[in-house]
């Protein structure tokens, strides 16, 4: 394999995650508006100039043709390539792998990932199903994950308060993110007298929806403006699908009885081999928590511990923001949302601003050094993306 | 009894039946040529790696190990439920039966695991590990007012289900 340059992340940006539909004094924005915003952002925080961006990839899903194209139409068009991405959840965190593998390559010297997203209402729509299976009802993605949560429990004992400990978690946390769309905290109460929406999930233990946009510059060695902390990318790893492996959220995967392979477990193993890192390492963690309880074996099957261990490591604080591994620092989806293009990059920002130290009231103590992030998308896909300063 | 013939056995009976009878889609499972015999759900088995797959390969690749040696087999009637919820929110498009209704999957013997409805039970009793058996029933009625049918998965009647 040809070898790699260092990647640097030289700036990022962010939108405030929130529900832009003009409805009862929320302010309306288009989906590609947050796109642009967010680029402007990540601009800014790079001190760079529109035109020294050489490439672009656009993660998104709803946004029709040419997504990338209709958010940077209002900046500018100055011949460079924008590919449009579409990894359903995972779709911000392939349009990274683009970025990186573009400049890591040599290809470019300077490229921009950025995702946005203006969520359709109601259910998340997964057209991934045949239709004959989405007259039988089957297309239901909370569902998707109750079921894998009802294996989890059976499999390991986690009750509903451990799923709804996660969603506690995570939402005092995000009381801390400004970008997020749900800044209140909840009790373990609320979270387990809220509605059931497929059995054992509850209305709180699904991430709400949000509309937003999310930017990341990416560039080579002795390229960035910045000032701060230098954070590189030390793995950008998408696989999709492995045969044999149950992954909750996708409408084919129906695990094989003989056949054993776990598609997270296969993406964190290229991420440590490429890192060159091991899960103890990790400093601070954003993990994929769509619905709760994926975030407690979505830790263990990245390897942060064994199988049945995150609900005690919950329990006693050890995933807290000032805990042993701290996870989902800025709210996790359970608090920003889930604008599906921008979700993962989200998350890929929030490792860098632990990293740099500018996390705010969020930050993780003793100075962090290595993070990991990780999405899931219907495919289904698994996203790693590991970041070290 | 060879894929080919199963499948042709199937798409005749349904044809044969009542018109206003029609499975969600064809070829999911077999129809009964007397009262006696019961329906089985069509699948395929890749006879070079052995997986069991549900529904067929329409295209005659074994996605495990891309072998085109497959043939399809019906599949037991009985099994146990792997995992199972109750969807308590109608989907906003598509689905049209009952609200809250119960899925998830099932493991037959031949070592397979297919996602099917639930009926005949009480959500509440659900459980994994539940020994479970195939009907086919109505799913819904579509507009020219046909009965929409599907394969679903009851609890396991032991005086009714006889041996199989």
């Amino acid at each position: 394999m040809a070898h790699l340059r260092e990647v640097a992340i030289a700036g990022v940006g962010l939108t405030h995650f929130d529900v832009y539909d003009g409805d009862r004094g929320r302010l309306f924005k288009e989906g590609y508006e947050l796109g642009m915003e967010a680029v402007l952002n990540a601009l800014q925080d790079a001190g760079m100039e529109w035109g020294d961006i050489q490439a672009a990839f656009c993660g998104s899903v709803y946004q029709n043709t040419g997504s990338g194209h209709q958010a940077l139409d209002q900046i500018g068009m100055t011949g460079i390539p924008i590919i449009n991405v579409e990894n359903a959840c995972s779709s911000g965190a392939s349009a990274f792998r683009l970025a990186y593998q573009s400049v890591a390559t040599g290809l470019y010297d300077i490229a921009l990932a950025f995702g946005y997203e203006k969520m359709p209402r109601g259910f998340i729509r997964s057209t991934a199903w045949p239709l004959w299976q989405r007259y039988m009802g089957f297309n239901v993605q909370p569902a998707a994950y109750a079921k894998e949560s009802v294996r989890y429990a059976e499999e390991t004992g986690a009750t509903e308060e451990d799923f709804a400990r996660v969603t506690v978690k995570n939402r005092k946390n995000g009381s801390l993110n400004p970008n997020a769309r749900f800044q209140k905290e909840v009790t373990l109460e609320e979270v387990l007298s809220s509605r059931m929406i497929a059995k054992p999930m509850r209305l709180l233990h699904c991430c709400p929806l949000a509309d937003g946009g999310a930017a990341a510059i990416l560039c080579s060695k002795g390229k960035r403006k910045s000032k701060g902390k230098k954070v590189t990318v030390a793995a950008s790893v998408l696989c999709s699908g492995v045969y044999g492996s149950l992954t909750g959220g996708s409408g084919t995967a129906i695990s094989s009885v003989r056949i054993h392979n776990d598609l997270v477990e296969l993406s964190a193993k290229e991420a440590w081999e490429k890192s060159g890192c091991g899960p103890e390492d990790m400093d601070v963690v954003e993990a994929y928590d769509t619905m709760a309880p994926g975030e407690l074996w979505d830790l263990e099957k990245l390897g942060l511990c064994k199988k049945g261990e995150a609900p005690g490591l919950l329990k006693t604080g050890a995933l807290n923001i000032d805990g042993r591994i701290p996870v989902n620092t800025d709210g996790g989806l359970m608090s920003r949302g889930h604008p599906l293009g921008a979700t993962a990059l989200a998350q890929i920002i929030e490792i860098y601003k632990q990293l740099r130290g500018e996390a705010g009231a969020r930050q993780v103590p003793g100075g962090p050094k290595v993070g990991l992030a990780h999405s899931m998308g219907a495919g289904p896909n698994s996203a790693v993306t590991i970041l070290k300063r | 009894m060879g894929g080919d013939e199963l499948a042709h056995q199937s798409a005749k009976e349904v044809a044969s039946r009542s018109m206003r009878q029609i499975p969600i889609k064809e070829g999911l499972w077999t129809v009964a040529s007397s009262p006696e015999e019961k329906p089985r759900l069509i699948g395929s088995r890749c006879l070079r790696c052995g997986e069991v797959y549900f529904p067929s390969k329409a295209y005659g690749i074994c996605v495990n190990c891309q072998s085109r040696d497959i043939e399809n087999a019906a599949l037991s009637r009985n099994g146990k439920i792997y995992s199972f919820t109750v969807v308590m929110q109608r989907p906003p498009e598509y689905y049209k039966g009952p609200v809250p209704y119960a899925e998830g999957i099932v493991e037959l013997p031949e070592g397979v695991r297919l996602q099917t409805l639930f009926t005949d039970c009480n959500f509440d009793d659900l459980k994994v590990g539940m020994d479970v058996e195939l009907v086919i029933e109505k799913l819904h009625e579509d507009e020219e007012g046909n009965e929409v049918i599907a394969y679903k998965f009851r609890p396991a009647t032991r005086s009714k289900g006889g041996a199989d």
